[in-house]
């Protein structure tokens, strides 16, 4: 018998299956070339961090609710009141977090696991998430940087829109000519992720979404 | 469907929200009658008019507040004094 | 003249929207015909001489198009297996099957209209006074009602077919594609706003489809114009609807993927333009095949090319009436006489022994021989969707038709449903409506945005509410045309005539709403577009009063009939798994859908799995516990206040179990909390609890006590949980866990450890007894749960181990006596019922419930307690099973003492065991009741002294 305390644990994402969605209509063959994906990214590490008003930690986080930046490679999401979400690689993620002050009323919270996460992208990324959701996604109401929760295919999630940067760095510049399309984060409870992630492609099938 | 002024997200359709029903004062469980304790549990004012309700914003900030609607109109307007009262009962 | 004549096809139209180069074939009742692209259903059958489409609802009247259009309440047809279709709006495609309905046997000789019951039986008001009483004879209504209701057959196989629905936020709504919406639309979209124009016709363009020539190119060109201005342009589709704050709901049906797509759009403003609907008239015969109205005349013979009739008469009191005549003198159709109503002439009736018209008789007594009679006689103002945002139109008698009522913030209304002008007027109208509608939708815009956490930043202050300055449309007058000096019909849907409105007013229905109601009028298929002002007329001149003294009735969504297809929608059903899901798929688990969750019930044999769990060792996946991550100084404050037992000292290492309460002293849910921390807890919560009881602590944190430093995270799906059931469950535990010491003394029952379980750091162990075994529950972080089960499995190989369903849990638990809440308690059941009493700690300061449950203990003590017991109880005879939910009677009566409330075999004892509330005075042990079995036979069984049938000491799960 193989002792069980040897095995090196890995980490399985909820979402097993990526091609659960029927065929999309794309003409794009494969998600390399597709102009719209929607990717795993549940691996990610993810610490939930609150601190009260007027603590040194709100000070370091310097984000306001429905706002998030990048720092240090970690995003830092301001997705309820007095409440952030740190987003990364586990590195970068637990050297922002050991900087943060607790002094006062601050706690953390590792959602690692409670949370799963998808990136939908695209020029028609708005137009999939029109059809799950009933927010408003033009850039005026939910700009590059938003972060938003709300109701997507019934799932509570919380969505963050980067098209501009990612963790660990911001994306290169590009050409001042071309268009960079939508990102969104979107982040739901894990025992919904593969309902999601497959109710999100279904609805995105009518402009080719893919999985990547 | 009516847009709520979440004073934290902003205007959210009210099916992101769970209303709380009308915002009344708890009463001291020690000191309350039974007649008193039954009227904060199911007795409403239901005017037409201005209204005091407690509303949580439950696919948004999470957060519980008071909001003054005018039950003619629908009209919203941020109450003098803010603060929620326990919503709901359970 | 006879009805013989066959309408055909005229050559070219300027204006035909038919494609001569694609011929369609399809059939009609069986026989096959040809029509052309871009043919609506009728047209199509018109152009192959087809006269008779229907039959009526109640007299099985031989019908034929009278508004071949939408709105046209004859033109219902059976597509395939699609029923109701309405064969004047929806287009024509390759091998269509299309037949009549509501008729026996056939179009042509229908056996109903023959049958003078019928009639008699179908007067007005029918279904009040027939259906009142008796009770019994409702299966004889019922039947009667099958086989003489309208409509098609429904095909219970036919395929799924997809609907769709997606939200949209444009700034501006534009209902109606015609000169003045088109204007709005393109005007606004020129003043930056984002404009969807929704057309209920598959053309925009409205009437200028079917006037001149330059009313055509003037369509063509605003067409284009709205293309350039990026305007979102939905055409066969319908606002259905306004609700609150500009919600408006829009079914598209002509979408490329989707048979119908709902879409929820939120609109800043809304422009109402939807025209004008033309209005039949009232006389004898007026629903006769060959009566039709003359905008129908005109889009058959301009959009269409069909030729109508070969001789005509025309009943004109206004220019479209006008238009008509010229229409069908240019496409060679003998006009016999026009009527003209402004100088007073008239029609009485439609006649013809035949089934069509074949004369007409003037108001004057003239007969003339006809096989069409074109009526010209006003307009409907569909101000439905003003009505939706509490506009209450007022009637003009000079211009004979409705007006909107007064002006709203962001719904405003242009064209013909305004005012009348010329062409230029009207669109000019429109396009001073479309800027207004843009500049007030900026400034709510302005305003959301600046209220939105998310959003970008607005720049500069709110700019100024901007005043209404359009010049109104003028009013043509009009001469008020309802009713002739004979009687007809007045709802073509419904068949419900003038008479039967004046009687149904006789008798005392003399108020519009009761009128509607009491005899149907204007609540069928054509939801009062044709036949509401007609009714208001009828009833005004019945009551000796004007239109304006009776009012009108209030037009509610929808405004246009929805298929059910439509509003379902996308359909969102979110399912819930663990990251064990997948091996339990692969190990045969049998899954149950427990609210959103999908878990195993068991892995074929439930009761064996009981048997191993009690012998052995047993495993179950219980992720769907509610589990919440509570931190900060003040947690036990409010544990306090939310659980009725106490708190304040429970030592970090431990776990109790509590009950929650709701104000009302109902029991809310249970679970265990352990202290893992100085000020960091767990809290477990019943799977179904879980949502509630975060908002219920958050609830009290966020109102009550906002003072209290605690932060309530759900952490249920974060946690894997995993219960290790059974005598070997210390042994397997102890192979995986290197760093928590197992020993009894060392970790007893009813407290918690965290270390490694299977190389996986930061798990938590804690030992409870749901099942009454020696029992460790593991949660370890999500992403390692398949690798921890699958450990489990491994080193547990030699000792037994096997996974237990849900069904097996459930056994255990009852055998055990474990309550759950919602299958044992209900919503009545206060705490002291379910036994518990002693864990109400009235000695506190306050918790959630207390005054309740305070009188509840005291009512509950007094011999006089009418509150039920939650008791054990076995049946006299063991292998009866009584289901969940049997009554219990006491016996030789039909009294009801209470109920069953879980039941099962118990493997482990080989008999049925149950648990139920009882009244007081049958909840004594050793008191024998009777229940009553699912068929009605009943049994006995007794009251036990301890709820828990198995083990009630416990001994097994403290070892």
């Amino acid at each position: 018998m193989v002792d069980p305390n040897s095995v090196n644990p890995v980490f399985e994402s909820p979402i097993t299956s990526t091609n659960s969605g029927s065929a999309g209509t794309s003409i794009g063959t494969s998600a390399d070339q597709a102009a719209l994906t929607l990717a795993d990214e549940s691996s990610l590490t993810k610490t939930l961090i609150r601190a009260e008003p007027r603590t040194k930690a709100e000070r370091q986080l310097d984000v306001v609710f429905g706002a998030s930046r990048l720092v240090d490679g970690v995003v830092i999401s301001g997705q309820r009141p007095s409440e952030w979400l740190v987003i990364g690689e586990a590195n970068d993620v637990s050297t922002f977090v050991d900087r943060i002050d607790r002094e006062g009323h601050v706690s953390l919270v590792d959602h690692t696991h409670s949370r799963a996460m998808m990136r939908l992208t695209g020029l028609d990324a708005s137009r999939v998430l029109e059809k799950v959701c009933s927010l408003d996604w033009s850039s005026e109401m939910t700009p590059n940087g938003a972060v938003v929760s709300a109701s997507v295919a019934k799932v509570g999630c919380d969505i963050v829109r980067n098209d501009t940067f990612r963790h660990g760095s911001a994306l290169a510049s590009s050409a001042p000519t071309e268009v960079i399309p939508p990102s969104y984060w979107i982040a739901c409870d894990r025992s919904f992720a593969q309902y999601l992630f497959d109710a999100i492609l279904d609805a995105g099938q009518e402009f080719g979404l893919l999985p990547a | 469907m009516l847009l709520v002024p979440c004073p934290h997200c902003g205007p959210r359709n009210a099916s992101d929200l769970s209303y709380k029903g009308e915002s009344h004062a708890r009463p001291d469980p020690n000191s309350a009658t039974a007649e008193e304790w039954r009227s904060y549990l199911y007795m409403e004012d239901n005017p037409a008019g201005w209204l005091r309700e407690t509303w949580y914003c439950r696919s948004g900030c999470r957060r519980f507040f008071v909001l003054e609607r005018d039950t003619a109109t629908n009209e919203f307007r941020n109450p003098p004094v803010p603060g929620a009262k326990l919503g709901g009962k359970a | 003249m006879s009805g013989e004549f066959k309408p055909s096809r005229l050559g070219p139209q300027s204006g035909e929207v038919i494609d001569r180069s694609a011929t369609i074939r399809f059939t009609w009742d069986s026989k096959v015909m040809t029509g052309f692209a871009g043919d609506t259903i009728a047209s199509a059958l018109m152009a192959n001489g087809v006269r008779i489409v229907s039959r009526s609802m109640k007299y099985h009247r031989p019908r034929g198009y009278m508004t071949a259009d939408y709105w046209d309440p004859n033109g219902f047809v059976q597509v395939g297996d699609d029923p109701n279709v309405r064969s004047g709006h929806r287009l024509l495609e390759p091998g269509m099957t299309i037949d009549p309905q509501n008729v026996w046997p056939s179009l042509d000789h229908d056996v109903k209209a023959a049958n003078g019951f019928v009639g008699r039986f179908l007067t007005a008001g029918f279904y009040y006074k027939t259906f009142i009483r008796p009770q019994r004879l409702w299966p004889a209504f019922e039947k009667v009602l099958s086989t003489f209701a309208p409509g098609g057959t429904v095909d219970l196989d036919t395929p799924h077919r997809l609907h769709d629905k997606r939200y949209a936020h444009p700034d501006v709504v534009v209902a109606g594609g015609g000169p003045a919406g088109m204007a709005a639309a393109i005007a606004a979209a020129e003043a930056g706003a984002r404009v969807m124009l929704v057309e209920h016709e598959h053309h925009l363009g409205g009437h200028l489809l079917w006037g001149s020539d330059e009313d055509r190119a003037l369509a063509a060109k605003m067409r284009d114009a709205a293309d350039v201005a990026g305007v979102e342009i939905l055409t066969d589709s319908t606002v259905t609807g306004r609700y609150e704050d500009n919600w408006v709901s829009i079914v598209q049906r002509n979408h490329p993927l989707a048979v119908e797509r709902l879409i929820k759009a939120r609109a800043t403003s809304l422009v109402v333009a939807p025209g004008l609907i033309e209005r039949p008239y009232v006389f004898a015969g007026n629903d006769k095949p060959g009566v039709m109205l003359s905008g129908a005349v005109r889009r058959m013979i301009n959009m269409y090319a069909v030729k109508p009739g070969s001789r005509a008469v025309v009943l004109t009191a206004n220019a479209d009436g006008d238009a008509a005549v010229a229409d069908l003198r240019d496409v060679g159709v003998e006009v016999a006489r026009v009527v003209d109503a402004r100088a007073g002439e008239n029609v009485a009736s439609a006649n013809g022994p035949g089934r069509t018209v074949e004369s007409v008789t003037l108001g004057d007594g003239t007969s003339i021989d006809c096989d069409l009679l074109v009526t010209a006689v006003g307009w409907t103002a569909p101000t439905s969707l003003l009505n939706m945002a509490a506009d209450r139109p007022v009637y003009d008698a000079t211009a004979a038709r409705f007006f909107p009522g007064g002006p709203i913030d962001t719904v405003l209304s242009t064209g013909g449903l305004t005012g009348d002008g010329t062409v230029e007027q009207l669109v000019e109208h429109g396009r001073a409506t479309g800027r207004l509608a843009a500049e007030r939708s900026a400034v709510a815009k302005h305003r959301i945005q600046a209220h939105t956490a998310r959003a970008a930043p607005v720049s500069g202050d709110e700019p100024a509410w901007p005043h209404d300055l359009r010049a109104a449309l003028g009013r043509d007058p009009h001469p008020e045309l309802f009713r002739s000096t004979t009687h007809g019909i007045v709802d073509f849907s419904e068949d419900v005539s003038s008479k039967d409105l004046v009687g149904a007013a006789a008798e005392g229905f003399d108020s519009v709403e009761l009128l509607k109601r009491f005899t149907t009028a204007t609540m069928g298929p054509s939801q009062g577009k044709l036949e509401t002002v007609n009714t208001v007329a009828v009833l005004a001149e019945a009551r000796g009063e004007t239109i304006e003294e009776v009012g009108t009735t209030v037009w509610r969504p929808p405004y246009a009939p929805i298929t059910l297809g439509a509003l379902a929608g996308r359909i969102f059903e979110p399912v819930r798994v663990s990251s064990i899901q997948p091996w339990h798929e692969a190990n045969g688990a049998v899954d149950i859908l427990a609210g959103a969750w999908k878990r195993p019930e068991h892995y074929g044999d439930p009761a064996a799995e009981v048997m191993n769990t009690r012998t052995n060792v047993g495993i179950i996946d219980v992720t769907p516990l509610g589990k919440l991550d509570l931190q900060g100084p003040d947690v036990p404050k409010l544990l306090s206040q939310l659980y009725t037992n106490k708190w304040m000292q429970l030592p970090v290492g431990s776990v109790r179990y509590g009950i929650m309460c709701a104000e009302d002293g109902v029991v809310l849910d249970d679970g265990v909390t352990a202290r893992l921390g100085d000020e960091h807890y767990l809290m477990t919560t019943t799977s179904s609890g879980a949502a509630t009881i975060w908002e219920w602590a958050e609830n009290w944190l966020q109102t009550e006590h906002p003072e209290w430093q605690v932060h309530v995270t759900p952490v249920t799906t974060g946690l894997c949980s995993i219960n290790i059931a059974g005598p070997n469950s210390r042994t397997l535990l102890g192979r995986l866990c290197p760093d928590i010491d197992l020993d009894p003394d060392a970790f007893p029952y009813m407290h918690v450890r965290t270390g490694t379980v299977a190389g996986v750091d930061d798990c938590i162990a804690w030992r409870i007894g749901f099942t009454g075994e020696l029992s460790y529950e593991i949660h370890v972080p999500s992403g390692y749960g398949l690798h921890v089960w699958n450990a489990l499995l491994d080193a547990g190989a030699d000792l037994g181990i096997k996974p237990f369903g849900l069904e097996a849990q459930r056994i255990m638990r009852l055998e055990k006596g474990h309550f759950i809440v919602g299958q044992d308690t209900d919503g009545l059941t206060k705490a002291p019922s379910t036994g518990l009493a002693p864990l109400i700690k009235l000695d506190k300061d306050d918790f959630a419930g207390k005054a309740e449950l305070g009188w509840a203990l005291d009512e509950f003590a007094s011999a006089e307690s009418k509150a039920p017991r939650l008791v054990a109880i076995q049946p006299t005879d063991p292998t009866v099973v009584p289901h969940e939910a049997s009554q219990i009677v006491r016996a030789g009566t039909n009294e009801i003492l209470g109920r069953i409330t879980s039941s099962r075999m118990s493997p482990t004892l080989g008999r049925s065991i149950c648990l139920g509330q009882v009244a007081i005075d049958a909840a004594a042990p050793g008191t024998m009741l009777t229940i009553v079995l699912a068929d009605g036979t009943r049994t006995t069984a007794e009251v036990m002294a301890r709820h828990a049938h198995f083990d009630p000491e416990g001994e097994r799960l403290r070892g």
